[in-house]
């Protein structure tokens, strides 16, 4: 029983490192999907190789680098900078998710705000962005459960979370299948409840008159 | 074990080094910074019993445990324990993100042009595991190439393997590896692999753990003395852990601890 509380115990790391890592790719994920679509030729054209970069290299790669370059200039303990990193990561995923929901918002509504005198940002604010976040929910829950996933992969830096627990009882007890097997109930637990968090969120946001 | 990093972690460090390159940090002192602290910040990969491991409770324990708690006792310092995959060790040695780490390494050159190594505190070797079933046989080791083989990626028995490869003995479909030596291990009692190449202080412990096995072959191809890891030009800090780990040799306490983790 001791065997299983202590894989538990990473438990709370791993949510840790996800409430840091997809907020803040949150953030930068819509941030760097607006400027993909109104932000002009040139904005567009960055947001597209930063997308690209992100997604390109393996995230096991990029939180080595993230977290060697960034301690280099301030010093970050490793569970800070594997967060940020997987945040880093993630915001490249987001953002393609909210540029899809964006341009799904029919253009109609951009024009129909303007004609009615709205400026460009508050017809984006108040009339684009509520409808393309309702949109992104179902594609968001997806990148949510991978950032669960994906958090396990701070323990390449020294953290020791629920993946890493496990393999370090593997070892030392030769239980494989006991050790995993509690690792994967746990995940399995955080991301049901995860998404069972965002259908609600997507059924109370719900706009009545859309199907 | 004397570990390589894999290619993977060897292109981001190179990556790393370039860029941090310009922002070198200032070499203060580091036995001193230490002291101060009270407290060195050990790594190591807590996936290698009877060397390092975690009880079902979670504890540290093992022969480089109890060995590096002392000599930070002796040094007057306590150990801060940060657990990180074997191929993560070097490099977050190298970059300055643990003073030191101990780890069952072995010397290697390729390692020396990255980090420093202590005097060594024991002598490994390696050893060749099979199933008891096992019907075939190898009288040199390098008849290993006859058989599917399995290893730890990035200890110095892959360097090995890799060598024959690279000789053109051992076919490189052969030859397969693993994050970790357990899973080596679980392979081998699944049929996948017919020999497992490993350091066999450890292979002893699978043997016991895991049962149906036995080891056809002992001795250094690969292994050989495991010192300590730190950074490079860490002088004072290397001479001060050489004189305990020479005090600790000579009063028997590094043989009591073999005895105690490894029944020798």
């Amino acid at each position: 029983l001791t065997f299983i509380q202590y894989i538990a115990s990473g438990t709370a790391t791993t949510i840790a490192v996800t409430l840091i890592a997809l907020p803040l790719g949150l953030v930068l994920g819509v941030l760097t999907a607006l400027l993909h679509v109104y932000g002009g030729k040139l904005p567009a054209r960055l947001v597209y190789i930063y997308s690209t970069m992100m997604r390109g290299v393996p995230p096991i790669v990029l939180l080595f680098i993230l977290y060697f370059v960034m301690s280099g200039a301030i010093n970050l303990s490793p569970f800070l900078a594997g967060s940020l990193s997987l945040g880093i990561i993630s915001s490249a995923y987001q953002l393609e998710i909210f540029r899809g929901a964006l341009q799904s918002v029919s253009g109609g509504q951009m024009m129909a705000a303007r004609a009615i005198g709205m400026s460009r940002i508050k017809a984006i604010r108040h009339i684009v962005l509520p409808q393309a976040l309702r949109l992104a929910i179902p594609g968001w829950s997806n990148e949510a459960a991978i950032v669960v996933k994906d958090s396990s992969l701070v323990y390449a830096l020294g953290v020791t979370e629920i993946l890493r627990r496990a393999q370090l009882l593997s070892a030392s007890t030769q239980q494989p299948f006991l050790a995993y097997g509690t690792a994967a109930v746990i995940y399995f637990l955080l991301v049901f409840i995860t998404n069972r968090l965002l259908d609600l969120l997507e059924r109370r946001t719900r706009i009545p008159a859309n199907p | 074990m004397m570990k390589r990093s894999n290619t993977m972690i060897m292109l981001t460090v190179l990556l790393v080094s370039l860029l941090a390159a310009c922002g070198q940090r200032e070499p203060a002192d580091q036995l001193e910074a230490i002291k101060q602290k009270g407290v060195i910040q050990v790594g190591t990969s807590a996936d290698y019993p009877p060397f390092e491991s975690v009880d079902s409770a979670g504890n540290l324990v093992g022969f480089d445990v109890d060995l590096m708690n002392e000599v930070a006792r002796r040094m007057g310092v306590t150990v801060d324990w940060v657990d990180m995959p074997f191929d993560s060790l070097i490099a977050a040695v190298q970059e300055g993100k643990l003073d030191m780490a101990i780890s069952a390494f072995n010397y290697s050159d390729e390692r020396a042009q990255r980090i420093d190594f202590t005097e060594a505190y024991y002598t490994s070797e390696d050893s060749f595991m099979v199933l008891e079933s096992f019907a075939g046989q190898i009288n040199q080791p390098e008849e290993i190439a006859n058989y599917l083989v399995g290893v730890q990626t990035g200890t110095t028995q892959d360097e090995w393997l890799t060598g024959l490869i690279d000789e053109g003995i051992l076919p490189e479909a052969n030859l397969s590896r693993y994050d970790r030596v357990d899973q080596a291990a679980l392979d081998l009692r699944a049929g996948r692999i017919e020999v497992l190449m490993s350091d066999y202080v450890p292979a002893q412990e699978l043997m016991k753990t895991m049962g149906g096995m036995k080891i056809v072959y002992v001795g250094v191809l690969s292994s050989g003395p495991m010192n300590m890891v730190v950074p490079k030009g860490s002088a004072t800090l290397t001479a001060a852990l050489n004189d305990v780990i020479r005090q600790l040799e000579s009063e028997g306490f590094i043989d009591q601890l073999a005895i105690q983790h490894m029944g020798e």
